[in-house]
This record gives C-alpha cells, sequence and structure tokens, in this order.
C-alpha cells in the first residue's frame, strides 16, 4: 500500500489520474487513499509532483504499516 | 420516467461551464456540480489562454480574469540561443484562472443554469442498464440521487464517473507529464511567452515562464511522468521539482526572487479516449483527454469542445433522444475538426521527445520565427526540408512530420 504525507501534499490530483484501480481520490480538502483497492504499482508515488507519496510494497493494511513503521503514523 | 433535469454536469472547470452556458441558453435545464468547495480552486495550471476562443464564442474577458496579455514568444535551444516572434496585437492572456473559472461559471448561471459546489458524484445511477442519474453527496454528508436522462463528465483529470460509465480515461505515466509552477516576483519580462528546452533543463518537457502582472511570472516545469531517474520514497519516478528548482538557481533573474505560490500537476500530453459518447453519458474536455500534447493547455480545447458538444446535445434534446447514435454527431465532427488538429501536435510531441540536444540546437539556428509559426500550426514541410538540408541524419525522425 502508500501512504500520502497529507503536510506537503499540493492537491494536484495527478496520483488519482494516473491510478489504475480508483484507488485515490480527492474528496473533501484532501486525497483520499483506498487501501484495500490498492495493488501496490506505484504509479502515483512516481508522477507526484511533490514526492509526498511512499509506497510500501507487500504491506497490506494501516496497521501492519504502524507496527513496521510507528513513525508514519502521523503521516496518515 | 421523472427526472429532475435534463442534464448533470459533472465538473464545473471551463468544459463543464461552457457546456452548461450553452445548453442552459438553448433552454435546457442543466445542474452542474462540482466537489470543490469554490469554483476554480485551487488552481492547478500554467494559466496561459489563446486569445481566439475566447473571441470566437462572443465572449470579452472582464479585466479581473487577466493577469496580463501575451504579445508573443520566445523560444530558448538547449544552448541559450532564442527564437523570439511578436503579433502586432495581442495573442493572449495569462489569466488569473481562479476568476477566469469562476466568471465562465458566473455566465452558466446567467443563462440558467444551477450550480452546487462541494457536492462530490458518489457513483452513477442505473436502471434496467441505463445510466438515470447520480448519487450525490454535499460536504460529506447523506447521499442524494439526483437524475436525468444525459451525464456529462467534465470532470478533469480525475474523472471517476467516466470510469465508472466505462471509459478509458485513466493516463498512463508516458502520457502525461508532471510538473511543478511556481508564481515568482519579481521578474522583469517583455509580455512574452518563454519556454527553454533542453534534457538537461526538462528532459521530455521544458521550463515555462508565463508573465504576469506587476513583475510577477508564473515560472514552471513539465516532464515527462514516465521518467524514472529519480529515488523517490520507495519507487524510481519524475521529480520536475529539482530539475525547475535548478533551473532558477541558474537563472540570473530568478535567482533572488521571491515565490508566491506553489502549485503542479500531472497534465494529459497523449492521445484523447478513443469514445466520447456512450446511452445517456458523454465526456467532454481534459476528462476525454482533449489536451494540447505540446503545451499541455487545455482550456482553449475545453471551451471548443463544450461548443461543439452543446450543439450536439441540443439537437438531441429536441427529439428527446440521448441515445449512443443520438450523441454520435459529437465524436464524428470532434474527431474531423478539432481531433485532427491535435493528431498534428501528438505527432510533433512524440518527434520532439526523440531529439538530442545537438538536434535542438541545429534545428533552432536553421529556422526562423515563421517557420516555428508554421510548426506550431502544423505546417510541418517547410521547416523540415530546411532542417534536413543541413543535417541529413534527422531525415529518418522528421519524416513522421510530413508522411
Amino acid at each position: 500500500m502508500i501512504t500520502i504525507k497529507h503536510d506537503g501534499c499540493i492537491f494536484c490530483v495527478g496520483c488519482s489520474s494516473v491510478c489504475p484501480k480508483n484507488a485515490i481520490e480527492a474528496v473533501g480538502t484532501r486525497m483520499e487513499h483506498y487501501p484495500e483497492r490498492c495493488i501496490d504499482c506505484g504509479l502515483c508515488a512516481k508522477v507526484c509532483p511533490a514526492n509526498v507519496i511512499t509506497l510500501h510494497k507487500g504491506v497490506k493494511d494501516v496497521s501492519q504499516l504502524k507496527t513496521q513503521n510507528p513513525e508514519l503514523e502521523t503521516q496518515r | 420516467m421523472d427526472f429532475d433535469h435534463d442534464i448533470i454536469v459533472i465538473g464545473g472547470g471551463p468544459s463543464g461551464s461552457t457546456f452548461a452556458r450553452y445548453c442552459a441558453g438553448a433552454g435546457m435545464d442543466v445542474l452542474v456540480i462540482d466537489k470543490r468547495k469554490e469554483i476554480g480552486i485551487p488552481v492547478r495550471c500554467g494559466e496561459g489562454l489563446g486569445a481566439r476562443e475566447v473571441v470566437a464564442q462572443g465572449l470579452e474577458l472582464p479585466k479581473r480574469c487577466i493577469s496580463t496579455e501575451i504579445l508573443g514568444a520566445k523560444v530558448y535551444a538547449p544552448n541559450g540561443k532564442a527564437i523570439e516572434w511578436k503579433d502586432k496585437t495581442t495573442s493572449g492572456w495569462v489569466l488569473e484562472r481562479k476568476m477566469f473559472d469562476k466568471w465562465l461559471c458566473e455566465l452558466a448561471v446567467d443563462k440558467g443554469a444551477k450550480v452546487h459546489t462541494y457536492t462530490r458524484a458518489l457513483g452513477l445511477v442505473k436502471e434496467d442498464g441505463n445510466i438515470v442519474g447520480v448519487r450525490l453527496s454535499h460536504g460529506g454528508r447523506d447521499p442524494y440521487e439526483v437524475r436525468a436522462p444525459l451525464i456529462v463528465s467534465a470532470e478533469g483529470m480525475e474523472s471517476f464517473m467516466a470510469r465508472e460509465a466505462g471509459f478509458k480515461t485513466v493516463h498512463s505515466l508516458y502520457d502525461v507529464d508532471t510538473c511543478y509552477q511556481y508564481e515568482m516576483k519579481p521578474y522583469d519580462h517583455e509580455n512574452l511567452i518563454e519556454l527553454y528546452f533542453g534534457n538537461d533543463i526538462a528532459e521530455r518537457g521544458y521550463v515555462w515562464i508565463f508573465p504576469k502582472s506587476d513583475r510577477k511570472a508564473n515560472v514552471g516545469i513539465g516532464i515527462g511522468g514516465n521518467l524514472t531517474r529519480w529515488k523517490k520514497n520507495g519507487v524510481d519516478g519524475a521529480d520536475p521539482k529539482v530539475l525547475l528548482d535548478s533551473f532558477i538557481a541558474n537563472n540570473e533573474k530568478l535567482r533572488d526572487s521571491s515565490t508566491l505560490l506553489d502549485f503542479g500537476g500531472v497534465i494529459s500530453v497523449g492521445a484523447p479516449i478513443n469514445e466520447f459518447v456512450k446511452d445517456n453519458f458523454m465526456v467532454i474536455g481534459t476528462a476525454a483527454k482533449q489536451v494540447d500534447p505540446i503545451h499541455g493547455g487545455g482550456i482553449a480545447l475545453a471551451m471548443e469542445t463544450a461548443a461543439l458538444a452543446a450543439s450536439v446535445v441540443i439537437e438531441a434534446h429536441k427529439k428527446k433522444d440521448y441515445s449512443r447514435a443520438s450523441l454520435l454527431p459529437y465524436e464524428k465532427k470532434w474527431k474531423d475538426t478539432l481531433g485532427k488538429k491535435m493528431a498534428k501536435r501528438l505527432l510533433l510531441r512524440k518527434v520532439m521527445e526523440k531529439l538530442n540536444d545537438d538536434d535542438l540546437n541545429y534545428i533552432f539556428k536553421t529556422i526562423t520565427d515563421k517557420d516555428l509559426n508554421d510548426t506550431m500550426d502544423g505546417k510541418f514541410a517547410g521547416p523540415v526540408a530546411k532542417v534536413v538540408a543541413g543535417r541529413p541524419q534527422l531525415l529518418k525522425v522528421l519524416s513522421a512530420l510530413i508522411s
């Protein structure tokens, strides 16, 4: 799955425009990620002009992510 | 069947608002929804617009929408040599895009369209397999259904409803540029659009400086979305900001200037989607990837497309027939007119990305401002002949333009 560091996101929806699985969407005032749809392709992270998306390959949900990287909690 | 409106337009940008203006003006009941809190914000754009489209639609831009007028362009080769051309009259404007979008939207309201902001489309409503409406949410509150016999996606880059309707609107990395831009001040300009080419400056793209009022400028960069030479977070990808910052650091006029606004985005520089219409549904503007593949501009094409699509819908409305067959003239007319122009620009983009810096330097040394103008107009034969005469090794690449 991916994480989006919202502090730094410029809300350009570029990630969403290249996501083949509709797994990122602009909702309200921020980009929302739907991990259950994410296939770890990393395309969003590759094009993100603000460089705020991190790909955690093979990680399926947030709890697993937080166990492995406690510091990421603040980024969600 | 009971409908709430004749048309629901998803997205209140230039294409949605222009489309709504024409349809409402012809007496149709049009609802425009936009998920942003305020029409026009955030701005995700270089803000350039040619004069032609505005004049063609009989519009006069209010002063508040214009930052400054553009008198021409100056294009720099990798070695710094520039070709400059100036028009006697205004060739276009750099807009205050947030004012412009809101103004266009208000014009639609003046014609009788209804606009709702902060309203997101959650999904399409279907009955017996037919699209009959959209499920909406205002500000994240409880969903509700609104019904119309025609749904128009003017959703821009995201285009979730178009995807749900079965259109292939997801972008491939090869067919996008990833961009970063600052609004900067001071920058003393001559009201020319400046473009800087070179593989070190902006691989598969360029740096632009668009003049704005009061010694300001939009300074931005777009590079190929498929580039992978930067280590990003867990992936190798494209990082336009790094290149832009380095361009600014190396530019005497910008090095010490302030930034007033950061923004960026991903723009479509590929082919349009294959089809624009289905029963009870159509796609217009950037959502249909109707974006200029050379400069990534979408406003002009959006406005022209919206007018064309609206003329077809107004006829369809008279017959109360919103089937694919009834809407198909929009697709056909587009492909015969705007689509042809866009195909030439796409060809030019694909040829340009094969050229190295030496090639570009040679081309800029050889061609004149008129040649450059012709090239931008899709008249390739003259300039190509000139270049190939002195650099025959380019024949293979450039011949794609004249075959």
